[in-house]
């Protein structure tokens, strides 16, 4: 009986799924059921992925740490070890040797041109700069009625013309009796001035240098300083005369 | 004179500072670091440090500047030809209003003084000389920026009383850089008394004194004259750089007892020595005071300005009340 109907079922058609009909065409390619399937799956798939991922959302621990979340970085969308910390260059020991060898070094020129501008200043007098600092001359007298008729230059026994001329106003003794040695003549002394406003020049270069140097090793020193981990508060920022102003913590040392 | 170390070599004990050449002395520091006694605010630890022995190049006719102290050995140009400046052509001598005293305008512009021992530098100090016909003038170059008195001089000080032959008493003579230009001053006619409290820049001072026979190196506490009284005669004026709170009354009993009637006193005064806190114009008038009360009568008072600060001098006559007279 049974090998009566298999026989039959060869004769049998085979069941197609219809096609889309004539007057349905413009809606396009009618769907079969392996289509569907198909689609039915990923569509459930995706259902239940978002539905585990709601679902570990609620469920989520707010305290949860895992080193990887500190360790690693997103490079174009992809979670990457951040680089290890270990392979300095230079580590904070040698900067700071280094620091120390700026210094010293900064120092001794600093030292040397101090030394050569002590040297020059032996020389050089400032006897009549311009805008040079002016002190104060005060004399005191008996009487209201000299403070009334007082004259410098008869008080100073000396000629008005010389009166502003500070380093040296020779009396008029002086000026009678004695005369200037060496060299005189006109052309000599020119050359002399040249000379000497040269040798002033020259002078005042060394201090301002000396000067900046002594802002460049404060400067150093404080950036050395900054590297110990003291506790300190800035109290005054860098210019470019002066080095910045920290206080720190005072710390008991033994 | 040859470049090389002294052989007094004996005087720097721990002072690390290297063989000055026979250079009669270079007084370099000041004597830094001295105690209470010294009047010591002059500048202890100048950090000068330097001048290596190499002593300097000393040109064969002996003029010019020789290059003291070439500090860092550096050969100084002017190698060979007519070393120093030929006949004094390099530099010019005007004579100052203040007697043995000048000025020298060259490549330098500088106050000196006429050297008294030729050849001779005390601490280090330039010198320059000038051919007169025959004769050959040496002068030594006076720093204002270490001595007040140079200062006063140069900020233009009315008088200084101390001039060719007169007897001066010196405070707070310190190693003796000031001390060798009021020696030069003075000349072989005067006398320079210089008292000073501290062994170690007296050491200095006595190796001044023994180049120079009108100074007469006391080394003692300049608060008790009377430890000394045997030593010093009357003088015409005293000089004070003691730089010591109580330095008017100092003077003032140094004045009672060896200051003539009529001598004058030149007092240079340090605002920071006498009262920190108060502004300096107020300590300079208080100390003006202070001297009034002591027959001191002052006649003029100068700031140093360019080279010091907060610094005066006071200049004044004495006249010491009969009773007071010695």
């Amino acid at each position: 009986m049974s090998s009566f109907r298999k026989a039959l079922k060869s004769r049998q058609r085979n069941h197609h799924e219809r096609s889309q009909p004539g007057f349905r065409k413009h809606l396009g390619l009618l769907e079969k059921k392996k289509d569907y399937k198909l689609r039915a799956d990923d569509y459930h798939k995706k259902q239940n992925t978002l539905s585990a991922l709601r679902k570990k959302a609620l469920d989520k621990n707010p305290d949860e740490f895992y080193y990887k979340m500190v360790n690693t970085q997103l490079q174009d969308g992809v979670h990457v070890a951040k680089k290890a910390t270990e392979e300095e260059e230079i580590t904070e020991e040698q900067k700071k040797v280094m620091r120390t060898q700026d210094i010293k070094y900064v120092e001794m020129k600093r030292v040397a041109e101090a030394r050569k501008i002590e040297r020059m200043k032996g020389e050089l007098h400032i006897l009549e700069a311009d805008g040079k600092q002016k002190n104060k001359h005060t004399f005191f007298v008996n009487s209201k009625k000299e403070v009334e008729s007082f004259d410098l230059a008869k008080h100073l026994n000396t000629v008005p013309e010389l009166v502003d001329r500070v380093f040296n106003r020779p009396t008029l003794k002086t000026l009678e009796t004695k005369n200037i040695k060496g060299a005189v003549d006109p052309k000599t002394m020119k050359k002399l001035a040249k000379q000497r406003n040269h040798q002033y020049k020259i002078l005042s270069q060394r201090i301002d240098r000396e000067k900046k140097m002594y802002v460049i090793s404060q400067k150093i020193q404080t950036r050395k300083d900054l590297q110990d981990k003291n506790k300190k508060v800035k109290v005054k920022k860098e210019t470019h005369t002066a080095a910045a102003i920290y206080k720190f913590d005072t710390k008991r040392k033994r | 004179m040859r470049p090389g170390f002294s052989p007094r070599g004996d005087r720097g004990g721990g002072r690390g500072r290297g063989g000055f050449g026979d250079r009669g002395g270079g007084f370099g520091d000041r004597g830094g670091g001295r105690g209470r006694g010294g009047f010591g605010d002059r500048g202890g630890g100048r950090g000068r440090g330097g001048f290596g022995g190499r002593g300097g190049f000393r040109s064969p006719d002996g003029g010019g500047f020789r290059g003291r102290g070439g500090g860092r050995g550096a050969p100084r140009g002017r190698g060979g030809g007519r070393g120093g400046f030929g006949a004094g052509k390099k530099v010019m001598v005007e004579p100052h209003r203040h007697e043995g005293v000048f000025i020298c305008r060259g490549k330098e512009d500088a106050l000196v003084t006429r050297n008294m021992v030729v050849g001779e530098s005390v601490y280090g100090e330039k010198r320059m000389s000038v051919e007169e016909g025959e004769t050959k003038i040496e002068y030594r170059a006076w720093n204002p920026f270490r001595s007040k008195l140079a200062a006063a001089i140069l900020g233009g000080v009315d008088q200084i009383h101390i001039k060719p032959g007169s007897k001066v008493m010196y405070l707070g003579a310190a190693s003796g850089t000031t001390v060798s230009h009021v020696s030069d001053i003075v000349g072989p006619e005067g006398l320079v008394y210089a008292v000073e409290f501290s062994h170690r820049s007296g050491r200095d001072l006595l190796n001044v004194a023994k180049k120079r026979t009108n100074i007469i190196p006391i080394i003692e506490d300049a608060r008790h004259p009377h430890k000394y009284r045997m030593l010093v005669g009357m003088v015409d004026v005293i000089f004070a750089d003691v730089a010591q709170p109580d330095q008017t009354r100092i003077v003032a009993l140094n004045a009672h007892n060896f200051l003539k009637n009529g001598g004058h006193f030149v007092i240079s005064i340090k605002a920071n020595c006498i009262d920190s806190t108060a502004p300096p114009e107020a300590v300079f008038a208080s100390e003006v005071k202070k001297m009034s009360g002591e027959n001191m009568k002052p006649q003029e008072q100068l700031t140093l300005e360019p080279y010091e600060r907060d610094h005066a001098v006071v200049v004044g006559i004495y006249r010491a009340p009969p009773k007071d007279k010695k």
